[in-house]
């Protein structure tokens, strides 16, 4: 069963030098419980993409369906959540009560799902004895974290999560993707990741969509669920080697394409 | 310590200055007391100075809570209703041009000479600036922390407890510790205008009647209540906003 199906969708934005079109012709089908990397040049509509899926921004045309309902419906019914590149902890508020957030707003009671132990989930991310303290306090990589635990608390049906380790530094990123995968595995929620990095989209990537920009529209979707059959993969194999090489050459086509 | 003790050091180092100017130019008594005999006028005259500084004190404290009270609601409204701002926003900041001393009459032919128009100098002074900090404050939120409450499906209400009032109470605290010495000044000014007791009544008293100690006894006690408000402001933000944004 597909999670989100979107098909023939535009987004155009009016800018003081005209109008610009972000999304042209968009169509992704992608099945519950996937890993989907979106990857692409800057500009290319992916954060937009993202937007769309969450209901923050209404497509001009083309129609979007997560689930049985529209983007609208899903996210009403909370079955989405979005990490954001920014952690965009509230600074008021402690680790625990951050990641208690979600379950105090929206109608999250009458949803009546049940929702995950926020104690278990600052676990999970490795945060356990820090439950007190107020986001200034932490690293950048830890208030991503709690970022992350915010977003599973309602055990959402699907994770969008927008550059969400663009701004650490590489080794807190590869670990935080090591971590990213483990709690996919255990969770089994689609997730939309969009990144820049290549080797990212690599390693996390079940599916990997490489988009090209001017306007924004889909260039290829590869998968790689035959090359990675344990999800996990050695980031210091030649595979992994094959797989960035062959998504660089993906984004070198997509990037040509938009020269043209 | 030395960050109280400094400040402590530069009002010493002025009042000994001026106890030596008074003594170098023989200032006569009228024209500028010296600090002892401020000092001893302050205590000869303890008790009418308690007595004057009450109902200053009700008049300052009453617009202080009235004023910001009704500037938080007003915010509040025009943070949620864009059309209802912009209809009035200017109109506000054209009573503010209005200096408070040319307001203050006209309040007191309405409410008369008790403490009623007294607490309305005092909240008109101190309304504007929390007017204008409270609607910066709730509109301090990033854009992605509102797509965040967006994506959770929050409500307005939701979002306004959750988000924006929160996020307002820096603003808060700045605009109260303007109010907190604005409160005493607005309060002194309708004094002066027509009020039978109080610090400002006291002040132009001892001014008319040269009793220059006495004069400056009072300014020292009014400066002394602002001092108070200004620092129990201080502590309570210490207290409450114990975030800093990163």
């Amino acid at each position: 069963m597909s999670a989100i199906r979107v098909s023939g969708v535009d987004v155009a934005f009016t800018t003081a030098s005209g109008p610009i079109q972000a999304l042209s012709d968009i169509a992704i089908d992608i099945a519950e419980g996937q890993f989907c990397v979106l990857i692409g040049p800057s500009g290319c509509g992916k954060s937009t993409f993202l937007r769309v899926i969450a209901d923050l921004q209404a497509p001009d045309r083309g129609e979007v369906q997560v689930f049985s309902g529209n983007a609208a419906e899903a996210r009403r019914a909370r079955r989405i959540s979005f990490v954001f590149q920014e952690a965009t902890l509230l600074p008021w508020r402690s680790v625990i009560d951050n990641v208690r957030l979600p379950l105090q707003v929206g109608n999250w009671k009458s949803v009546g799902r049940p929702h995950r132990d926020p104690n278990e989930l600052v676990q999970l991310v490795g945060l356990g004895g820090r439950e007190s303290a107020l986001p200034h306090q932490l690293s950048g990589g830890q208030r991503q974290r709690v970022a992350i635990a915010r977003a599973l608390v309602t055990r959402p049906d699907v994770l969008l999560m927008d550059e969400p380790f663009g701004a650490l530094d590489e080794i807190t990123r590869e670990r935080l993707n090591d971590e990213m995968l483990k709690i996919w595995q255990e969770t089994g929620t689609t997730i939309v990741f969009v990144t820049h990095s290549l080797s990212e989209a690599a390693f996390l990537g079940q599916s990997v969509a490489v988009m090209a920009a001017h306007p924004g529209r889909m260039s290829k979707i590869v998968n790689l669920d035959g090359e990675k059959p344990a999800g996990a993969i050695d980031r210091s194999s030649s595979r992994f080697f094959d797989i960035t090489s062959d998504l660089r050459r993906h984004l070198e086509t997509a990037e040509g394409m938009a020269m043209t | 310590m030395m960050t109280i003790l400094r400040p402590i050091l530069g009002l010493s180092s002025l009042v000994l200055a001026w106890a030596l100017a008074v003594w170098l130019f023989n200032v006569p008594n009228y024209i500028s007391p010296g600090p002892l005999g401020v000092a001893k006028a302050f205590s000869n005259n303890f008790g009418a100075l308690v007595k004057n500084l009450v109902p200053t004190m009700e008049a300052a404290v009453g617009g202080f809570l009235i004023g910001n009270f009704a500037a938080i609601c007003i915010a509040t409204v025009f943070v949620h209703w864009t059309r209802v701002r912009e209809i009035y926003l200017p109109v506000a900041v054209f009573f503010n041009t209005i200096p408070i001393i040319a307001l203050a009459p006209v309040l007191i032919l309405i409410f008369g000479l008790g403490i009623t128009s007294k607490i309305m100098v005092s909240a008109i002074v101190c309304f504007f600036p929390m007017l204008v900090n409270m609607i910066r404050g709730f509109e301090s939120v990033s854009s992605s922390e509102l797509e965040l409450m967006r994506v959770m499906s929050a409500s307005r209400r939701e979002v306004f407890f959750k988000l924006r009032l929160p996020r307002s109470v820096p603003f808060l605290f700045a605009a109260l510790r303007i109010s907190a010495t604005a409160s005493v000044i607005g309060a002194i000014v309708a004094e002066w205008i027509g009020a039978e007791l109080g610090l400002g009544v006291l002040i132009i008293q001892t001014t008319f009647d040269y009793r220059t100690e006495l004069l400056y006894a009072a300014i020292a006690t009014s400066s002394l209540l602002a001092l108070c408000m200004f620092t129990i402001v201080v502590v309570a933000e210490t207290f409450i906003v114990r975030w800093r944004t990163s």
